[in-house]
């Protein structure tokens, strides 16, 4: 298994060679590219590196089972023969963890399941099941290759894309690189990590990213609003996994996917009946809305073309090929265990096929070329959700698809080139697709990589995308010959979608050739909006802005005519299928070869979709450039929460003082009420016997204190019925000394000083800040509305002087042993019984216990065990004077005049 | 507010506050005192001295600022939290050892640096804003 501090090396590579680029200077544009792209490549090479030690570990083992196993394996019969072909035919055997693999269990029953690879615990933060630990597992790996390998040629292709001579060039490769970097690391730690938590760090971490470089332009209004847009939806999605996560930690003790892996069977049973653990399908609920948002799944769908606004490297990269595909991603990694939720097919399924055929439908009204391929993104996002659902309807044992990975990779693997083609041609003509007319004759290298990607998009033959596709087709035909007739509509959907993307590749290739039947000007107004002028480059460098796109559709091409070397080498490193396919007649490792396909529904299927595809693409109607519906969703969502939350807010903020301490003071008064009541129906009712302890009956008796404290209450009253300001805080020192006689007399030195000293100063500070306020407006006092303030202020005291009696009267050490009288447990923690002081009051009773070893209880308490939270509260002192000195002017008069503040209608502080 | 005969009385009451402060500070962990109430007796000394005297010798006096002060008193209380950390126990943890000087067992808890902490951040707080604000009314 993979060292961890390796895997944690490759995911942090991107964002530290990013930061690195930092260090150059502005002008060194080749060698920050350089760096820059050394970061996701030595990622791409380490977890390549890691995806092969894991297979062949993996097929040691599995070369063992078999073994074990060959003995008592003849009553599976055929279909494990037929596995068997399979493997060998691709020439190994091992994998670990496809989705596939845990229903495959149930096949092979002979077999253990093999541990998800993890790798060793870094331990960050154990008790909130933090860790860092990574699940080096063939989904993981798979995306993490994903993610590297587009993630190093994106790099390349922002240097064609930004360009040397453009005038901000080098100002945005310049912080272009290091945001970049930001987001691969993101994304990597999001598919490996192990710890669920962890993974929902690397998540936000995503979407903070996403945010940066959609609103790259940052004097753009438009573009940093549609950030705000993407960041609050994927955030509100964010908060749903986060919940899911926290939920399912909570219900099942599991807080890293291996653990939720390993017990797939318990977690299954429980999910099976999920009417007992309620939790779970929650948890599900949750986690779902995380991927949904993220994976821009229907109602949630808008932020995705929104993203748009981003320079093309992020779209080609984030909003097509990566990050959307982190939601997919997550179900894919739900899938094993939460897939024998009753209710999994049942969301999944429609939600994926609306936004499946919504997007489809949507992407052939459009004109912007960018805009065009954002909405078959958020189709094909849909298909693949749809994918996982149709995969949860368990049919005579086996999962009705697999292929999961080979769905993903062929996306990414024509999305993104169409992208890098589409910013390509924006620069040198523009991305309105009407006004590309025969573009092909002058750029045939750009054009010539949007056409090649565009036969993907179509998905004909000879593409990855049309072995997905077909594998797509059957999966969902065998759910409906196993008597799932709804499914036939979802058949007719994903027809109707491949209608759609045949109908755009038509259009591409009819309109850049210049053919009849191409896109013209007259179905619109042109959008001169996205053209941007840039200086031709020439040289090397100049090709960098389609080579990369064409490197990665080729892949597709190699793929599709070879799918023996598209399995073994690329995608069988990840995914092992758990029964062959019997439909296609030929199949290496499952993908149908081109040369032996045999004719049935799916075929049949595809076929129609590429006739009708035709006919669509070059007819006259459904041209028109269309606004999506949606897009008022989030400014309806956004208006409800900014203004519905400001009228709730002005409810309770009124924004005058008097209401607050009403608020405040009554909850308290309320709370109070409560814990009494409570106390007398549970508990031995000590707080209200506190009031008639001796406790209370010796405080009456002490004439002194009576006297102290009635001064103490009598310049309190008189305080706000005084109008001069400067007599009102005379009666406040007043009450202050009264109360440093109350502490003396009841034998409290040390806080009779402390008050005496804070006493002096406050009164000092009020005489001086009172100099600073402006004439006071005298007015007459009316006792008379202010009766019921002066009710509340006096329950209020008496409830806190209540509490005081109960703090310290209150024993409950004879039913609660060891629950000593506040006053017992403060002595007891400041003596300590066990290093030979004086512990008069610490006696044997209480636990061995090495307490401050002071005697000054009070100053015991400050500095030692509660010793905390006075480092809190000197930091805040500190800041409070930072906060004087940086916010009241240093302004001095030589003349001898009172300065006078600029604002002389600020009222008193006591007005 | 200078009259000449508070003004005479600080030159003595001054230094003498100031070492009552420290004594406070010093025997507060057994006996009544603590860094709050030294903290806060010498930031009363300061005060005295600036209304008595004025700025220009009270800048002789603290010739610094009082956030300094208070920097110095966050770190030290900081430090001494973070070192038990250094020995695998737990932020702020407290020894009271006794050191034996000149033939006398004297009582130093780890938690008197703390508190002196506290002292020079309270001094440094309450001195500054007073200072800070008086300088609006400063006469001349």
């Amino acid at each position: 298994m993979a060292s961890e501090w390796i895997v944690l090396f490759a995911v942090l590579a991107p964002v530290a060679f990013g930061l690195l680029t930092l260090w150059l200077p502005r002008g060194w544009i080749e060698p920050r590219m350089v760096l820059a792209t050394a970061g996701p490549a030595i990622a791409f090479a380490m977890l390549l590196n890691t995806a092969i030690d894991n297979r062949s570990a993996l097929q040691a083992q599995h070369d063992y089972a078999e073994a074990q196993a060959s003995h008592n394996d003849h009553a599976h019969g055929d279909e494990h023969d037929n596995s068997h072909a399979a493997e060998d035919a691709s020439g190994h055997h091992g994998h670990a963890d496809s989705p596939a693999d845990h229903h495959s269990e149930s096949v092979h029953a002979d077999a253990d399941a093999p541990a998800p690879p993890t790798t060793g615990v870094l331990p960050w933060m154990p008790s909130l099941n933090i860790n860092i630990a990574f699940l080096t597992d063939g989904l993981g790996l798979f995306f993490g290759l994903l993610v590297s390998g587009i993630g190093t040629l994106i790099m390349l292709y922002a240097r064609g894309y930004f360009g040397r001579a453009g005038p901000t060039s080098a100002d945005d490769l310049y912080r272009f690189y290091p945001t970049l970097g930001f987001f691969t690391t993101a994304m990597l730690g999001v598919v490996l990590a192990d710890y669920t938590l962890l993974t929902l760090l690397f998540w936000e971490m995503t979407s903070i990213s996403s945010f940066l470089l959609i609103g790259w332009d940052r004097y753009d209004k438009k573009a940093v609003k549609l950030a705000m847009q993407a960041f609050f939806t994927t955030g509100l999605g964010g908060m749903g996994l986060f919940g899911g996560v926290l939920v399912f930690g909570n219900a099942t003790g599991y807080w890293r996917w291996s653990e939720m892996l390993t017990h797939s069977d318990e977690l299954t049973a429980q999910l099976q009946h999920v009417g007992e653990h309620p939790q779970l399908l929650w948890a599900f609920v949750l986690m779902f809305i995380g991927a949904g948002t993220k994976s821009a799944q229907f109602p949630f769908h808008y932020w995705l073309p929104g993203a748009m606004a981003a320079p093309t490297p992020v779209s080609a990269f984030l909003h097509s090929a990566t990050m959307v595909k982190a939601g997919v991603f997550l179900v894919g990694r739900l899938f094993p265990v939460f897939a024998a939720l009753e209710l999994f097919p049942l969301v999944i399924i429609p939600l994926g096929a609306v936004t499946m055929l919504y997007g489809g439908v949507v992407a052939l009204q459009q004109h912007d070329l960018k805009r065009i391929f954002a909405f078959t993104t958020v189709s094909q996002l849909g298909l693949l959700m749809a994918m996982y659902g149709v995969g949860a309807i368990d049919y005579h044992g086996q999962p009705a698809i697999d292929y999961d990975v080979t769905q993903i990779a062929n996306h990414a693997l024509y999305k993104a080139p169409l992208f890098i083609a589409a910013g390509a041609i924006g620069h040198v003509l523009s991305r309105d697709i009407t006004q590309l007319n025969g573009a092909f004759y002058k750029h045939p290298a750009i054009c010539g990589t949007m056409m090649a990607a565009a036969l993907g998009l179509a998905a004909l033959p000879g593409t990855i995308s049309f072995q997905a596709k077909e594998l797509f087709l059957y999966g969902v035909y065998h759910g409906i010959e196993a008597g799932n007739v709804v499914l036939w509509i979802v058949l007719v959907m994903t027809v109707l979608t491949a209608v759609c993307n045949v109908a755009i590749c038509v259009r591409v290739w009819t309109t850049l050739l210049g053919l009849p039947g191409g896109m013209r000007e007259e179905h619109g107004e042109p959008d001169h909006g996205h053209h941007h002028e840039h200086a031709h480059e020439h040289g090397l460098l100049a090709h960098l802005i389609w080579l990369p796109g064409a490197l990665i559709v080729s892949l597709q091409f190699v793929g599709g005519v070879f799918p023996k070397l598209a399995w073994s080498r690329m995608l069988g490193l990840f995914e092992q299928p758990a029964t062959a396919h019997n439909y296609f007649a030929s199949h290496y490792g499952g993908l149908p070869n081109l040369t032996e396909l045999s004719i049935g529904t799916p075929l049949i299927c595809s076929a129609i979709a590429i006739v009708l595809g035709v006919i669509v693409g070059l007819a006259k109607p459904l041209r028109g450039s269309i606004g999506d519906f949606a897009d008022r969703i989030y400014p309806a969502m956004y208006w409800l929460s900014v203004t519905g939350g400001g009228r709730c807010f002005r409810l309770i903020q009124t924004g005058n003082l008097k209401h607050y301490l009403l608020f405040v003071l009554g909850a308290l008064l309320l709370g109070f009420t409560w814990a009494v009541q409570v106390d007398l129906a549970d508990n031995d009712g000590g707080m209200l016997a506190a009031l008639s302890s001796d406790t209370a009956g010796n405080l009456f008796e002490y004439w002194p204190g009576i006297l102290l404290g009635l001064i103490v209450c009598l310049t309190a009253v008189l305080i706000p019925m005084t109008e001069v300001r400067i007599v009102r805080v005379l009666f406040l020192g007043a009450c202050g000394f009264a109360v440093v006689g109350l502490y003396l007399v009841y034998q409290a030195p040390d806080l009779a000083l402390t008050q005496l000293m804070f006493e002096i100063i406050s009164v000092i500070l009020f005489v001086i800040v009172l100099r600073l306020l402006p004439r006071e407006k005298l007015h007459t006092i009316k006792l008379g509305n202010k009766a019921w303030r002066l009710v509340l202020s006096c329950v209020v005291g008496g409830v806190f002087g209540w509490m005081t009696l109960i703090a310290a009267s209150t024993d409950r050490s004879a039913t609660n042993p060891g629950k000593y009288p506040l006053g017992k447990t403060m002595a007891q923690h400041s003596y300590g019984n066990k290093d030979g002081l004086d512990t008069a009051m610490a006696g044997a009773d209480g636990p061995e216990l090495r307490g401050g070893g002071g005697t000054n209880v009070v100053n015991v308490i400050l500095v030692d065990f509660r010793g905390f939270d006075t480092l809190g509260e000197i930091t805040v002192l500190g800041i409070a004077a930072m906060g004087v000195w940086s916010m009241m002017p240093h302004r001095r008069r030589r003349d001898g005049r009172t300065a006078k503040p600029n604002n002389t209608e600020q009222p008193g502080v006591t007005a | 507010m200078s009259s000449s005969i508070l003004r005479t009385a600080m030159g003595l009451i001054f230094p003498l506050t100031l070492l009552f402060a420290v004594y406070m500070a010093l025997k507060g962990h057994n006996q009544p005192g603590g860094g709050f109430i030294g903290g806060l007796i010498a930031a009363v000394a300061l005060v005295m001295v600036r209304m008595s005297h004025g700025r220009d010798v009270m800048a002789s006096v603290m010739p610094f600022h009082p956030r300094l002060l208070i920097a110095g008193g966050l770190a030290m209380a900081g430090v001494t939290g973070v070192v038990p950390l250094l020995f695998g126990h737990p932020l702020l943890t407290s020894r009271a050892p006794y050191v034996h000087l000149l033939g006398e067992a004297i009582h130093v808890p780890t938690a008197l640096f703390f508190d002196l902490g506290v002292l020079m951040v309270v001094v440094g707080v309450a001195a500054g804003m007073i200072f800070r604000l008086g300088g609006e009314v400063d006469p001349a």
